[in-house]
């Protein structure tokens, strides 16, 4: 059986999320309060959408959240988000339920009523600007489990310091591994006396936010 | 006024309520006026003009959905917090800081909507729902004009 989602509130967001979903061959359902964003997102194909207010229980039942898997509430107001993923967990016994926040103060306590998935908008985007203006070295990071443990791709120089060298003769932070070196079109994961040369990719699996000091070792900036 | 009983509490205690509607206003008054200290909180400094000019308790502008603003207004020491602003999810929200976050023994939140009563009984969040109770008035009301109507 495909796994079902429902998205409540939010319309960008839930404009991108849901066709990428359906490509992904989830069966999605939004929910929206207003008219008007509702004709937008049927124009979606294969989406199915539902006009009313998420945080009323017979809005869900409506649409029907008995049977969903997943649950994420998108709305502007992080009550309403609370009550969405609280009734969809209590009444309509979703699986997972994901919220989006906007105060970032609340994840812990959106974490202590039973939400399996905070999201906060500011932190995230925040994490990301932060990311963009001092990594520049890196192709592309992304954070795990609330950024706690990030993967990033850091191309090597033909002027880095480890150009040449051997994993095990580079001094790299405890909480950093190596997890695969892409060359040209091949990948491999690495081992002790893998050499490194220019030109490489590595692939970094980083937990403790010793990502930075992991690039500097590697990048040598 | 309904509201004598409260003059019969202890007057230790400390009632945070959130909203001053008609019906926050109110039982802030009925508090203030039983000797107890109250404080009520709004979003809307315009509110606290239904506050009686007796109102002995504090006035707070500021959103209650945010921690701070209730960690400022001493919600550690409050034996009471009441809910009562015009939207159900706020209400919710607070009422579940005030519990989970806070630990304060009595957390009282009015939903308009009963459907929502349900989930949150079981959270040890005491619910108010003024349609439930207007019909079960009602019905006494009803009720003790058939008798009278069978008596006559």
């Amino acid at each position: 059986m495909k796994t079902r989602v429902i998205i409540i509130g939010g319309f960008n967001k839930t404009k991108s999320l849901a066709k990428s979903l359906i490509k992904k061959g989830y069966r999605v359902t939004a929910i929206n309060k207003d008219q008007d964003k509702c004709k937008a997102l049927a124009e979606i194909e294969k989406l199915t959408v539902f006009i009313g207010d998420g945080t009323k229980p017979f809005v869900l039942k409506d649409a029907n959240a008995y049977n969903a898997d997943i649950a994420i509430a998108l709305t502007e107001q992080d009550a309403d988000n609370l009550v969405i993923c609280e009734l969809c967990k209590k009444k309509f016994h979703v699986k997972k339920t994901v919220a989006l926040i906007s105060d970032p103060k609340k994840t812990e306590f959106f974490y202590r009523m039973g939400i399996d998935s905070v999201v906060c908008a500011i932190t995230a985007i925040a994490n990301i600007i932060e990311q963009q203006a001092f990594l520049d070295e890196m192709a592309t990071l992304v954070p795990i489990g609330e950024g706690r443990i990030s993967i990033a791709e850091v191309p090597i120089a033909a002027t880095a310091p480890v150009v040449d060298k051997k994993l095990w003769e580079i001094n790299l932070p405890k909480e950093v591994i190596i997890g695969c070196v892409l060359r040209g079109e091949r990948s491999m994961v690495p081992r002790g006396d893998t050499r490194i040369l220019a030109g490489d990719i590595l692939v970094l699996i980083s937990s403790d936010k010793q990502e930075v000091a992991a690039i500097k070792e590697l990048t040598g900036r | 006024m309904v509201f004598y009983d409260f003059k019969k509490r202890e007057n230790n205690g400390y009632t945070i309520i959130v909203g001053c509607g008609r019906l926050g206003a109110n039982l802030a008054n009925a508090l203030s006026d039983g000797g107890e200290k109250v404080l009520i909180i709004d979003i809307s400094g315009d509110s606290f003009r239904k506050l009686s000019p007796s109102f002995g308790g504090l006035a707070v502008v500021g959103d209650a959905a945010e921690i701070h603003v209730l960690s400022d207004a001493e919600i550690k020491k409050a034996s009471a917090v009441v809910a009562v602003t015009n939207n159900d999810n706020i209400n919710i929200l607070v009422a579940q800081i005030a519990k989970e976050l806070f630990n304060v023994a009595h957390v009282i939140a009015r939903l308009y909507d009963p459907e929502r009563e349900c989930v949150y009984h079981e959270l040890g969040i005491d619910t108010i729902c003024p349609a439930v109770l207007s019909a079960k008035e009602i019905d006494k009301i009803l009720k003790i004009q058939e008798k009278e109507g069978y008596a006559v």
